[in-house]
């Protein structure tokens, strides 16, 4: 039977390790004929870093001492090209207990050991890849953080020069130049505000914006802001009403980011409203959550743009978008904010009637 | 009159805080980082001294630290940088300093109306 078998090499050695047998599958496996190798010792299958190292004296002895010894490893055929292959030698005993020699199996495993090699590779390769990518994705981060940090210089000095103009430091001047001035002052304004805000998001990718969060009343806050924006809003007409119950309503939050992100939600709700309009916020506590909805009665937002409206670099084409300026960072930001803070914002809007953002925060820590 | 000293790094900002402070009567003097200016405070005592966070050499923080160890009467300070919160103001905050403005947030009216009240305040 073991000289049928082709898919192993299974032979016997005598105790010295000497060639005794040789079926069908060593001569396939290792390219001798039986008259070539019986009586040749076993080292012959080794490589010569192999033999040098002693490893075929060192598997019999550990075979002779444990029963058997098994090894994955190259080997060499009879002319001289290499495979993997699996080896079991295992010890042969009589019945009085003497050592009579070794059987040893083979299996010549290249082609797996080829794969393995092969997805080792791919696998080294992707790895490589993906640090690549994660450097070039922080080397971006870096990239916007240091572009705007560059452009808001020259764009503030624009500001205070424009505005010693506007605010009649240079004397009294035409109104068609003046009118002039103004424009580019409101223009040099967006560009701050676009840059303030790549430079947000920028800090928020890079994982470098840290909550640090205290109960506060939100009310107070809240009461705050209304005062804040009463002024900005009336001179487009708008107001803003504020519906809250009595007392303090505690939420656990970071005051400057998270009145940062209601700000966001007001100078949307205020552009993309018209004139007169009306904003309203409604704060409630819930059992675990505050809620904290801010309604307009604005442009609204079609139900195939809300999916996109918290997604980087997403500006919603609508009525007013092509005259109402933006960096398409804002709700990106917000929504990061207001995660960070465990809670959750969403929004329900029909276009032609108004939408509401709804923030929930948690109460306690 | 006044005297008053801006510490800034950006050559184009220090200018247009001059060109907002020469509006007003003040002698302006200016410095393009804390070490330059801390030297500047050693020969000189000025009312107001208006003061950037970020600069190479030496960062507003760390001439607020030297600063305070200098043996003469000491100068109202307005920070003027880019920051609205965070580490450095709380330091500033305990170093003495509470007033604080942001870089591309005012207008000339609003620098000038926050010096003179320092300068108000002082007397």
């Amino acid at each position: 039977m073991v000289e049928s078998v082709q898919d192993y090499a299974i032979f016997f050695m005598d105790a010295d390790g000497y060639i005794q047998t040789w079926n069908r599958g060593a001569q396939k496996t290792k390219g001798y004929r039986p008259s070539e190798i019986i009586g040749k010792h076993f080292s012959n299958f080794y490589m010569q870093k192999d033999i040098e190292d002693k490893k075929p004296e060192r598997e019999l002895k550990i075979a002779k001492e444990v029963g058997r010894v098994e090894d994955e490893g190259w080997r060499v055929r009879k002319d001289g090209s290499k495979f993997w292959a699996n080896v079991v030698i295992t010890a042969l005993y009589d019945d009085e207990g003497e050592l009579q020699g070794f059987a040893k199996v083979t299996r010549n495993l290249t082609e797996r050991k080829e794969h393995e090699d092969s997805l080792q590779a791919a696998n080294r390769l992707l790895l490589e890849q993906q640090k690549e990518l994660q450097r070039l994705n922080e080397a971006k981060d870096d990239f916007i953080s240091l572009a705007s940090h560059q452009l808001r210089t020259p764009a503030t000095a624009i500001k205070q020069l424009l505005g010693l103009l506007i605010e009649g430091f240079g004397g009294p001047m035409p109104e068609n130049i003046l009118n002039i001035i103004e424009k580019t002052y409101e223009s040099n304004e967006r560009q701050i505000e676009i840059v303030n805000n790549l430079l947000q998001v920028a800090q928020m990718d890079a994982g470098k914006v840290v909550l640090r969060k205290k109960a506060h009343d939100l009310n107070a806050l809240l009461l705050s802001l209304q005062k804040q924006y009463s002024g900005v809003l009336a001179d487009k007409g708008q107001s803003l009403k504020l519906s809250r119950q009595s007392g303090a309503l505690l939420g656990y939050i970071d005051e400057q980011y998270f009145r940062m992100a209601i700000e966001n939600i007001l100078d949307n709700a205020s552009k993309y409203s018209d004139e007169g309009d009306e904003i309203e916020i409604i704060a409630e506590a819930g059992n675990q959550y505050v809620h904290i909805a801010i309604k307009d009665s604005g442009v609204g937002i079609s139900p195939e743009d809300i999916p996109k409206l918290f997604e980087k670099f997403q500006r919603i084409s609508n009525d007013m978008s092509h005259r109402v300026s933006g960096s398409g960072l804002g709700l990106y930001w917000v929504d990061k904010i207001i995660d960070l803070h465990n809670g959750k914002i969403d929004v329900e809007s029909q276009p032609g009637v108004g939408s509401t953002f709804h923030i929930y925060i948690p109460i306690g820590g | 009159m006044h005297r008053i000293l801006i510490v800034e790094d950006e050559p184009i900002l220090r200018e247009t805080y001059k060109i907002i402070l020469s509006t007003q009567p003040y002698i302006c003097e200016v410095a393009s980082d804390g070490k330059a200016a801390l030297a500047k405070c050693d020969e000189q005592t000025y009312d107001l001294i208006l003061l950037d966070l970020m600069m190479p050499v030496m960062g507003g923080i760390d001439f607020l630290e030297n600063y305070k160890h200098l043996d003469k009467m000491k100068s109202k300070i307005i920070i003027i940088s880019n920051l609205s919160s965070g580490k450095e103001l709380e330091r500033a905050r305990e170093l003495g300093v509470h007033r604080n403005i942001v870089k591309s947030d005012f207008s000339p009216k609003q620098l000038i109306a926050a010096i003179s009240h320092e300068l108000e305040a002082a007397k």
